[in-house]
């Protein structure tokens, strides 16, 4: 046979082994006198194996993990609503914060004051409002014991009250914190937030040397925190008048002009923002009518070296730049509001700026290292420490607050576990009551993909 | 952004930006921008009039530029001077100011034709460095029975042009 009538007979072969006749297969017998009748065309039935193996292999495209379940599926009581509920939680109030009210936890009005948004938050706070539906903390003992603090220090100099809040990572320092500065504002007092103190020291922001007081200031910082301190407190300011003239370059401030003017020059001129920041702590020292509250995170930062480099690369301390000198001097007590408190937080987060030996022994707390009589300490650093007040928050979250911080991630519908005492009692034993565990690693955890 | 000839992308950090000059490693790169007073997280989009000016002016020619004048630093305690007031005078320091070693680097054209000059100088007093560079062989002493890859396709006396 030739090589085509083999050809065909192998492709009339492999076509009749295929259950498909209706395709048109069919058996070519030729006898040897019979004209070859054209093959019909017919669809082609090769099928390499290939395509088969893989999708054998191949699991299927999508688990149906990812994709949204019809609503009708939906039908335990988790998805009853689409959106996630709205924690009602009671509104933080000076009138609700009483002894018999700690251990609850309230949410922090967004409406009236601005101050969350406007002074920004902790990075590790603003990760927990992430997640919750609404800024929220809960009110413990040591709050109560601090609001107090604070309602005593109204009258009297901000040199009597400089406290710091020191204890164990994940205590709960920034927390208590932001209620204070939450307090302070619902009560009518001008208050000044520095969330985040580390970005004065660790070069994140432009600066500038400035020969009348021979300092490096921070000239966009200085303009933002300006910004800031008008949002949040600009009714309050607004009938207060300057005691001093201040003669800029650009503009003068003359005696009795109102605050807002001299603000204004630092908002317009980013170059003199130190200059006027510094002007208007001193001139909110001397005014009376209002108690001021000056509230520093990240406190230990501002004893460190910071990052900055002078033109010949020697480093810079940081009371050598304009705006930590300038909080270090309140909060040692050289400079000090006729009405008001300075509070500060330590904060182990960052590892580079760590409290330095000076600051710990002020505050009586135990040294890390090495703090016999012969380890050189710096005589400034132990000027700007004294006389700061050590406030030690609690280590353990008692167990009605830890229910409360369990109850409020409920609301959210954050977790995957039940609401129930045995879990609870639980995580709060490996947290150790730690107040940060007990929520990272503890409740947090649970949401395991 | 250019300076002097060479692209400093806009939203590269300076400290590493200024590496792409011929004779500026990371090293003299972060002197550069303590003396120009960048901050270490700046970006060339954030760099200010002046400041692009002191670089160039200073690139332009390290050794001609203007010593760095000392910035007395407060002491503790120090009050400033009121607003109205002039600036007061700035007292020569007691101690000399420290070495300025940045004046002595040398960067592009300059740094290539110091390693031209040198090499001819080698080959000029006719020296076993100088020879080596000619031959295309290594000149440090390298093995050349395996391995002299680079000296063979690198070493001239022409070579930094």
């Amino acid at each position: 046979m030739s090589l085509v009538a083999a050809a065909r007979t192998c492709r009339a072969v492999h076509s009749t082994a295929t259950p498909l006749a209706a395709a048109g297969a069919h058996v070519q017998t030729r006898g040897y006198a019979t004209p070859a009748k054209p093959a019909k065309k017919t669809a082609s039935k090769f099928k390499s194996n290939k395509k088969s193996k893989e999708d054998k292999k191949r699991a299927p495209r999508d688990a149906g993990l990812f994709r949204p379940m019809s609503v009708n599926n939906l039908t335990h009581p988790v998805f009853q609503s689409e959106q996630r509920m709205q924690l009602q939680l009671p509104l933080f109030r000076p009138e609700a914060i009483t002894p018999t009210a700690a251990t609850q936890a309230l949410a922090f009005p967004q409406d009236e004051s601005k101050a969350l948004k406007a002074y920004g938050l902790p990075t590790n706070i603003l990760v927990d409002y992430l997640l919750l539906s609404k800024p929220c903390s809960v009110v413990r003992e040591a709050t109560v014991t601090v609001l107090d603090q604070l309602d005593q220090a109204a009258g009297s100099s901000s040199k009597d009250t400089r406290v710091v809040f020191t204890g164990k990572p994940g205590c709960g320092k920034s927390y208590l914190l932001l209620q204070a500065v939450q307090y302070a504002i619902q009560k009518q007092w001008i208050s000044l937030y520095i969330p985040r103190a580390i970005n004065l020291v660790n070069s994140s922001t432009a600066y500038a040397y400035d020969p009348r007081t021979q300092t490096y200031g921070q000239p966009a910082f200085a303009q933002q925190l300006l910004k800031r301190f008008v949002d949040v407190n600009e009714a309050l300011v607004r009938p207060l008048t300057v005691q001093e003239s201040y003669p800029f370059d650009e503009r003068s401030i003359g005696s009795g002009a109102p605050f807002l003017d001299l603000i204004s020059v630092g908002l317009e001129y980013q170059h003199q923002a130190p200059t006027v920041l510094s002007a208007l702590l001193d001139e909110l020292a001397k005014q009376t009518q209002y108690p001021v509250l000056l509230a520093i995170d990240d406190f230990q930062a501002l004893y460190c070296t910071s990052a900055y480099r002078d033109p010949f690369f020697k480093t810079i301390k940081a009371y050598h730049l304009t705006l930590p000198r300038m909080l270090l001097e309140f909060a040692s007590g050289k400079r000090a509001f006729a009405r008001g408190a300075v509070f500060g937080a330590l904060s182990s987060q960052n590892t580079v700026y760590r409290p330095p030996l000076e600051l710990i022994e002020a505050l009586g707390l135990e040294p890390d290292r090495p703090s016999n009589p012969y380890v050189r300490r710096e005589a400034e650093l132990i000027e700007y420490a004294q006389g700061l007040k050590n406030f030690p928050v609690p280590e353990r979250l008692t167990v009605d607050e830890a229910a409360s911080i369990f109850d409020v991630w409920h609301q959210v519908k954050a977790l995957h576990i039940p609401r129930g005492d045995e879990m609870f009692l639980a995580k709060y034993t490996e947290a150790g009551g730690n107040a940060r565990e007990f929520v990272k690693k503890g409740l947090l955890q649970t949401i395991a993909m | 952004m250019h300076i002097l000839g060479v692209t400093l992308p806009d939203n590269q950090l300076v400290k590493r930006a200024l590496t792409n000059f011929y004779g500026i490693g990371t090293k003299t790169a972060s002197r550069l921008c303590a003396r120009v007073q960048i901050h270490d997280t700046a970006r060339i989009r954030h760099l200010n009039q002046g400041q692009i000016t002191a670089l160039t002016a200073f690139l332009s020619s390290p050794a001609n530029s203007p010593p760095v004048q000392v910035q007395p630093l407060a002491p503790p305690n120090f009050v400033p001077p009121p607003l109205a007031q002039p600036l007061p005078q700035v007292q020569q320091a007691q101690q000399p100011p420290p070495v300025d070693r940045l004046r002595e680097i040398k960067i592009e054209t300059d740094l290539r034709r110091q390693m031209r000059e040198n090499i001819a100088h080698q080959r000029m007093i006719g020296s076993y460095v100088g020879r080596r560079h000619a031959m295309h062989l290594p000149v440090r002493g390298q093995n050349t029975q395996s391995n002299a890859r680079t000296a063979r396709k690198l070493n001239r006396i022409e070579r930094y042009n």
